[in-house]
């Protein structure tokens, strides 16, 4: 358990290093969040929007630009996770298959990856919401920060996937921004008039719309809506992890003994001294295709 | 570490027309030739990054591999690199790597960033997680790349204690330079592997 624990640890640790140290990032977290949710609330009009709210079947009257507010905190959350993610996962993947390939197991570092981005998620969601609550007082704010937070988990995902698959930074970097404005803006009543279409409910934040649309205006329970987008956040997880798998994948099995490294498991510590003779391990690894 | 019959193409362009290779412990070898004569793609099939289209690769105990490509996380510093390092190749400390970091003189850099490094250290800090678990079997794909005259020779003569610990180093090269520090040279050419008259001391 503590072999598990401590190897857990040590890839968290430093995949947390990686993202506080991506500063673009940092930027984006601390200026757009609340740059494009202030930006949202004030040009807005306070026009009452009628909508129709499909997770509770109530139609709604919210204020126009609370209710784009809400959209516009959705959108910086999305793509703040999903670009770091990206970034991550983009300029890390050869680091990881070589951990990888020097035995760390992969669990480890999933296990890490969904535990940093988690945190990640958490923390642009709760900052979010604050960010909202200085605006107006929407009306359960605990369930505006959980909706958030799944979208960032399900687009943190997509970033991970796209980070595996695609071949160039910018290519990673058009499909996030292009996902969410699309997800995003058909869902708006505000900008899209087929905002009522079934078609939506099928889009990547869906269910995080309806809950944090339900968090402001409404107050009936949205557990399912949650539920809906957890399930794309596991399955955006499955393609992220099929990228994993195929990007650190090593067609050597490891050797059927492991021999010690230099350090006290070995007695060894030091160089090795010249004309020492070689004590070779006993135990065959072998590959082979036709 | 064994390599029978090994063939690989990139779609119709054949590059390994069936390699065989032998390392014994306690050589130094060579391979030689030009560029894209197919040595990366030997290596990557060597270390397990690629899977052959036909043939066999077989190895034992420890083993070592250092890319052409510097592979690093430019977000961490030299000191976290072997921290994570010594988790992955569960070894009980660093102090194998710092010797090593002392022989390629970068020991100063522990507490800097990898991506603030220059290209030779990056290269030194690429050898020296290739070689931190003393590998029994090392392979390195044009290791010296960005050294300076001092760190080459200094690398030579690591290479050299290893191989007389018992270790089997493998270097890849597109020149063949000193190679009378080799026990062994094959030329790939043509997608073989042949013994190389001109180089070798043994």
């Amino acid at each position: 358990m503590r072999f598990h624990l401590s190897r857990f640890a040590v890839a968290t640790r430093f995949t947390l290093v990686e993202h506080g140290r991506n500063r673009f990032a940092m930027v984006l977290v601390a200026v757009f969040v609340p740059v494009w949710t202030t930006l949202a609330y004030l040009a807005m009009p306070d026009t009452p929007a009628r909508m129709r709210l499909r997770a509770t079947g109530e139609t709604l009257a919210p204020p126009g630009n609370e209710l784009t507010e809400i959209s516009g905190a959705l959108n910086a959350v999305t793509l703040i996770t999903g670009f770091m993610m990206f970034a991550a996962t983009f300029s890390g993947s050869g680091f990881d298959r070589r951990l990888a390939m020097a035995g760390y197991p992969r669990a480890h570092l999933v296990l890490a990856k969904v535990t940093a981005l988690a945190l990640v998620s958490a923390a642009v969601a709760a900052y979010a919401t604050a960010v909202t609550c200085l605006a107006w007082t929407p009306r359960r704010p605990l369930l505006l920060a959980a909706a958030l937070f799944c979208a960032g988990l399900t687009y943190g995902a997509l970033g991970v996937g796209f980070g595996s698959l695609l071949r160039r930074e910018v290519e990673g970097m058009f499909a996030i921004v292009m996902t969410s404005i699309i997800d995003l803006a058909l869902q708006n009543p505000i900008s899209s008039s087929g905002a009522d279409n079934p078609v939506m409910r099928h889009l990547p934040s869906y269910g995080a719309m309806q809950a944090s649309t339900a968090a402001g205006f409404s107050s009936t329970p949205v557990p399912g809506h949650l539920a809906i987008q957890l399930g794309w956040f596991a399955a955006a997880s499955l393609i992220a992890l099929v990228g994993f798998r195929r990007s650190t994948r090593n067609s050597l099995p490891p050797p059927a003994a492991r021999t010690p490294g230099p350090g006290r498991e070995s007695g060894t510590s030091g160089l090795p001294a010249p004309r020492r003779a070689a004590t070779p391990s006993p135990a065959l690894s072998e590959t082979e295709a036709h | 570490m064994e390599v029978a019959d090994v063939h690989h193409a990139y779609r119709r362009r054949v590059v390994l027309r069936g390699v065989d290779l032998r390392l014994r412990p306690g050589t130094l070898c060579g391979i030689v030739g030009e560029n894209g004569a197919g040595k990366s793609t030997l290596l990557k099939v060597m270390s397990g990054e690629l899977r052959p289209a036909r043939g066999t690769v077989r190895h034992s105990g420890r083993f070592g591999y250092c890319s052409q490509r510097v592979v690093l996380n430019d977000s961490l510093t030299v000191r976290q690199h072997l921290m994570f390092f010594r988790t992955a190749y569960r070894l009980a400390d660093v102090r194998y790597a710092e010797e090593i970091m002392e022989v390629l003189g970068f020991t100063g850099y522990a507490d800097e960033r990898a991506g603030a490094l220059s290209g030779g250290t990056r290269q030194k800090l690429n050898v020296t997680l290739a070689l931190m678990h003393d590998p029994q079997v090392l392979l390195l794909d044009e290791p010296y790349q960005g050294f300076d005259w001092d760190t080459y020779q200094r690398f030579w003569d690591l290479a050299g204690r290893l191989r007389d610990a018992g270790r089997s180093v493998l270097v890849v090269s597109h020149l063949a330079y000193d190679t009378e520090r080799l026990d062994e040279l094959w030329r790939l050419d043509g997608g073989l592997l042949r013994p190389d008259e001109a180089g070798a001391a043994a």
